[in-house]
Parts: structure tokens; sequence; C-alpha cells
């Protein structure tokens, strides 16, 4: 379980470490007034010193058990958890095995891993599905626009 | 009446087989993107994006902008239909559009819904086209600084009328000008914040962040409550098809008050979906039948639609003469213009006669072919409702991933396209606005030159932007709107000296339901 309150926390740190990341990075380009006009850290910089700002209001906002939050405990219940890991671990299995299996090769085992193991859809149709889609995107892609979806290391090693 | 001269011009442009084709094609994927739950028109249009490089830039945009049109009213069919809003934007269309669809009047409600919705985008249209090219006029004696002034104005109104909490705005806004500022700095020509990543000195492209923000974002919000399509009956009886849109006239007052709302907040980038909300509170305050909305009034249907549409609309307005989208499909488009080598702003309208009027045109037309084609496919589109959600989000992620990957052959995109993925999600689920970030990821590079430029101009002086009048309204206006927040928290801290908590935390709850 989750509550808003911890999730407020994880967003407001996320930013605000994206913002520092900013600054410290900008500094690099060098910051204010040069001969060339405005450095080119200038900007950046002061975008990533409003991030951290903001970031620290809404993190005091969300510690602070203000009205609205305390209103909404739970954020997430556990059962929103395994649906949201359901969706998401798969799918970044997925981006994972592109480079070696393939866009096809991949998405391919993708449907048919998502539609066969929880038993959504019968393992033929599940393997229907997945070669279909497969086929689709060649089509599409590689035959009627011309782009080439990556092969994967393993097309390559067989010689494809 | 040159503008009439241009407009019947434009029309020799889009009224050809080719763009019809290209129109029926644009509202049916735009349709089946609205209707499908985790795919709206911002990533449709972005997807659609790589496969308009071939085309002319005239027919590229009757394309995507007809997707638009498709899109909006997508989102509105199962909204009212299985009480699911297709796009943000809808929401608003469930609270009386789902009730009376449910009591056995969904032709009613359908046909009701898109008169308004052509009503409001008729308005939008015919603003958009007596005022762009004047607009666009004034635009065009604008130096750096009141450029920058216009953004800023812009980025403000977002602050001051987005409806989100102000700073989660400000945050979001800021982080879109840190990745737009991401790779080669086009003045100096330094390359900044890759972090030594060598592949980001291309920079993050827009679509990458759609994608991964609205695409596997909301995919993410959906999956956590499960989808229990129970439609009512989608046959359409055409005749009640036409006593609907004849009983529109009645409700006049509510139809022109709502498409105001809608362009106003189309023009002054508030977006399609605040704008939709403030429509339905508004008309619930000041209707006669106030406390029956929620129950299947026809003025709750008619209000947020017109408003829906109108500001779709008009969101393109700022667009095409200043070079600011409206919303973040606009803003999606116009990153499409920049690609096909067109820059948008007030040059277009001198330039580019025949690919500005042929749209202005092709959206007369393209929101006639947009009614006339959902109503025809309502049945098959609420079909499609009943695929199992499993089998529909895993389809969704690979066009997400392909679309990310298509746009520059990088593997590293469909990763950060992930990790977009989850910023989106924990976005939406906290009220951060994501219209504002896609916008900065636009157009954060321009604004940052306009800034540059009048720096340089008036040798780094922030006087310059109080050096006339036009300048210092601009800016003046853009302060006051980021204040607006803040002032009204003190009127409603003095109003009330010591709110009971309670109180409060209805309002905020309501009100945070409200904002996305």
């Amino acid at each position: 379980m989750i509550s808003r309150r911890a999730l407020e926390l994880a967003t407001a740190v996320l930013t605000g470490s994206f913002g520092a990341a900013v600054v410290v990075s900008s500094l690099d380009n060098g910051i204010g007034w040069s001969s060339a006009g405005v450095d080119a850290g200038t900007f950046p910089f002061l975008t990533g010193i409003i991030i951290v700002l903001g970031s620290l209001y809404n993190l005091v906002r969300g510690l602070v058990p203000a009205a609205s939050l305390a209103n909404v405990p739970i954020a997430i219940t556990p059962l929103e958890l395994r649906r949201l890991a359901g969706l998401f671990v798969p799918a970044a299995i997925f981006v994972a095995a592109i480079p070696l299996l393939g866009m096809y090769l991949a998405s391919a085992s993708y449907v048919f891993a998502v539609l066969a193991i929880p038993k959504h859809q019968s393992v033929l149709r599940a393997l229907a599905m997945a070669v279909a889609t497969a086929l689709a995107l060649y089509v599409v892609f590689e035959r009627m626009f011309q782009v080439s979806l990556p092969h994967g290391a393993l097309a390559a090693a067989l010689g494809f | 009446m040159d503008n009439l001269q241009e407009l019947l011009h434009g029309f020799t442009i889009a009224v050809t087989v080719p763009h019809l084709v290209l129109m029926a094609i644009g509202v049916l994927l735009g349709i089946l993107v609205g209707v499908l739950p985790g795919l709206g028109a911002p990533n449709g249009v972005s997807l659609l994006l790589p496969l308009t490089f071939g085309m002319q830039p005239v027919s590229a945009i009757i394309l995507l902008s007809s997707m638009y049109w498709g899109a909006l009213f997508g989102g509105s069919v199962t909204s009212i239909l299985f009480n699911i809003p297709g796009e943000p934007s809808s929401v608003a269309t469930t609270f009386d559009g789902y009730p009376m669809a449910r009591d056995g009047r969904p032709t009613t409600a359908l046909a009701t819904a898109f008169g308004s919705a052509a009503f409001g985008a008729l308005i939008g249209v015919i603003l958009i086209t007596f005022l762009a090219s004047w607009v666009a006029q004034v635009a065009l004696a604008f130096g750096p600084p009141e450029y920058f002034a216009v953004y800023f104005l812009a980025f403000a109104s977002f602050v001051g009328m987005g409806g989100a909490a102000p700073i989660k705005t400000v945050v979001a806004l800021a982080i879109g000008f840190a990745i737009a500022a991401i790779g080669i700095d086009t003045v100096s020509g330094s390359v900044r914040l890759t972090m030594g990543v060598d592949e980001l000195v291309k920079g993050v492209s827009f679509v990458v962040a759609v994608m991964g923000l609205f695409g596997i974002g909301e995919l993410l919000v959906a999956v956590e409550e499960e989808f229990h399509a129970r439609a009512v009956s989608s046959k359409i009886d055409w005749r009640e098809v036409f006593r609907a849109v004849g009983r529109l006239p009645r409700h006049g007052v509510a139809l022109l008050r709502s498409a105001a709302i809608g362009c106003w907040m189309g023009i002054t980038p508030g977006g399609p979906t605040a704008a939709s909300f403030m429509s339905y509170g508004i008309a619930r305050r000041f209707s006669r039948r106030g406390r029956y909305f929620g129950t299947g009034e026809v003025e709750g249907i008619i209000s947020p639609e017109t408003a829906d549409h109108a500001a779709g609309t008009s969101a393109l307005l700022p667009m095409l003469s200043l070079g600011i989208p409206g919303s973040a499909t606009a803003a999606v488009m116009m990153g499409g213009l920049m690609i096909w080598g067109l820059n948008p702003g007030p040059m277009l309208f001198v330039d580019q006669k025949d690919f500005v009027w042929g749209l202005i045109a092709s959206m007369y037309v393209g929101n006639i072919v947009a009614v006339a084609l959902v109503l025809l496919t309502v049945p098959v589109f609420a079909a499609l409702m009943r695929i199992p959600f499993v089998v529909i989000a895993p389809l969704i992620v690979i066009i997400c991933v392909v679309g990310a990957y298509s746009v520059s052959n990088s593997y590293l995109d469909v990763v950060m396209m992930l990790g977009f993925g989850i910023v989106g999600y924990l976005f939406k689920k906290l009220f951060y606005p994501l219209a504002p970030l896609v916008l900065a990821i636009v157009i954060g590079d321009k604004a940052e030159d306009a800034f540059r430029q009048s720096m340089l101009l008036s040798k780094g002086s922030l006087g310059i932007f109080f050096a006339n009048k036009l300048v210092t309204c601009l800016i003046v206006g853009g302060i006051a709107l980021l204040l607006l927040p803040l002032v009204l928290q003190l009127a409603r801290l003095r109003r009330k000296p010591a709110p009971s908590a309670d109180e409060t935390t209805v309002q905020d709850a309501a009100r945070e339901k409200v904002i996305i």
C-alpha cells in the first residue's frame, strides 16, 4: 500500500533531483553574461533553480499533513499495485529484450507471454495474435513506410 | 473581405478528392485513438507524424488536424456509451451524457453531443478565419522582446488559468524547458545537459516524451481500475438524430456561452480539458435546471462538448499566427510544421498562403466529415470497446515503443519513452499538468532564443521588456496571471477567516478531480 503522501514525496524528490542535475550540468556551460551575450548555461541554470525550488515547495506541502492530502490516505492499493506491475514489468522486459531479439521477435514473444501465461486467451489464440502482431509491424514499417526496425543481435548472429 | 477571398481559395485546395480521402482517413484514425483508452489525440498525432514526412505540408496538416477532430469526437462516444472518457477533455461529458444514454436515450445523447460539438468547432473556425490573419499582421512587427513577452504570457496563463496547483504547473513547465535545452545549443553551438551521454547530443524529441507521458502513463492509470465496458445500446435512430439536432437552438444561450468559454481557453493556452470543465461548472450554476445536472440534462451535455471543440479548434489560432500552440495536440502539430520545414508564426500568412488557408478551409470541411463519419461508425467503434483491455494494452505498448523508436532509429529513445511513462503516471496520479510540459519541450528553444536575442539587443538590460507599450502590457499581463492564484488564495482566506478543515478538503478533492 502506498500513501498519497509517500507518492507526493517521491515525485517531489524525483523532480528535485532532476532540477539539481540540471543546475550542476549547466554550470559547465557557464552562466551569466559574456562577450557573446547570455551564456549557454544561463537559461537551463534558471529553469533548474525553479525546478528545485518548486520541488522543495511540493515536498514541504507533502510533509505537512495538509487537509487536502489527509483526505486521500491511500493512493495505490495493493491490488492496484499488482495490476500496475502486471502491465509495466512485462513491458520493461519487452523493451530490454529488443537489442537481443529485435523488434519483431520481442513484440511477438511479449504479446504471447502477456496473453497466454495469465491464461487470458488460449495458447493457440495467443500464438496467432503474436504472429499477427509481428507480421503487421513488418508489413506496415519495413514494407509500406520503409522504416527499418531493429532486427536484434540474435538475428545478426544467425546471419539475417 | 480579403479573408473571404483567401478562404474561397483555400476551399479549392481542401475540397479535392485526395484531400477528402485524407480527411476521412484522419477522422477514422482519430476516432480510433479517441475511443481506445491509453491512446489520445497527442500521441495519435505524433505516431502519424513520421509517416507524413514525404507529403506536401498542406496534405500532411489536413491529415493530422482531421485526426485531431476525430479524436475529439471519439472521446465523447465512449464517454456517453460506456461512461469511460476516451480523452481527458471528454470527462465532463460523462456527467450527463452517460445517465441520459443509460435512461434509454443514447441516440439523443450522442446527437446532442455531436451537434453542439460541431457548433463549437464552427465558432472556433470562424474565429480563426477572421482573427488569425489580423493577429499575424500585428505579430509581423514583433521583435525578439515582443516574442519573448508573448511566450511568457502563454506560460503564465497555464499557471494562472490551467486549474492545476500553480507550483506543480511551474515545475512541469520548468522541466519541459530543461528537456528542451538538452543537446546542442542553437545560439552558441555548445553541448548542454547531456550528463555525459553522447546520444543525447541530438536532444530529446517531443514525440518520445508524448508517447511516454500520454501513452504509457495513461495506460498505467487505466490499468489500475478494471474496465467494465457495460455498453448501453449503440444503435442509432436516424430520425431521433435530426430531432435532437433540431432541438439544439432552444439552448442558444448555453451554446454561445460555452463556445465563448472554449474559444477563450483555446487561444490563451488553457486547453480543451480545462475549458470543458469550466463550461460545465458555469452552466450548472446559471442554468434554471442546474440542480438536475448529473442526471442526464441536455445542457449538461451541450456545455462541455461545445467548449471542448471550440477550444480544440481555436487552439490552432495562436499556433498559426504566433507560433504558440494552445493545447498539447497543437504543440505536436507545431513540432510537425517545423519538421516539414515551415516556420510557424506570422510569416506563414505571407509565405505559405496555400498552406494556411488550405488548412483553415479543411477545418470547415473536416468537421462536417467528422460528424458524418462518427455517426455512421458508432456501432463499429462501440464493438471495439468489448475487446478485453488485457489484449489492447500490450498492443498500445508496442505502438508506443515502435513510435518512439521510429523518430530517429534510436534505442535510447525507447528506454527514455518508458521513463517518461513512469513520470506521466506519477504526474497524472498527483495532478501535475502534462500539457505545459509538452508545450515547453516544443517551444522552449524558441522562447530561450527570443530571450537571449533580446538581451543581445539591450546589452544585458531587462529594461527592454518595458521599452514600449506593447511589450510592457504583455509582460505585466503575464505577471498578473502568475500572481492570480496567489491573489485568489488570499481573497479566499480573507472572506472565510477560519475555514473548517472538512469544507476545504471536500472542495480541494472536487477541484483536484476536475483538473486532469
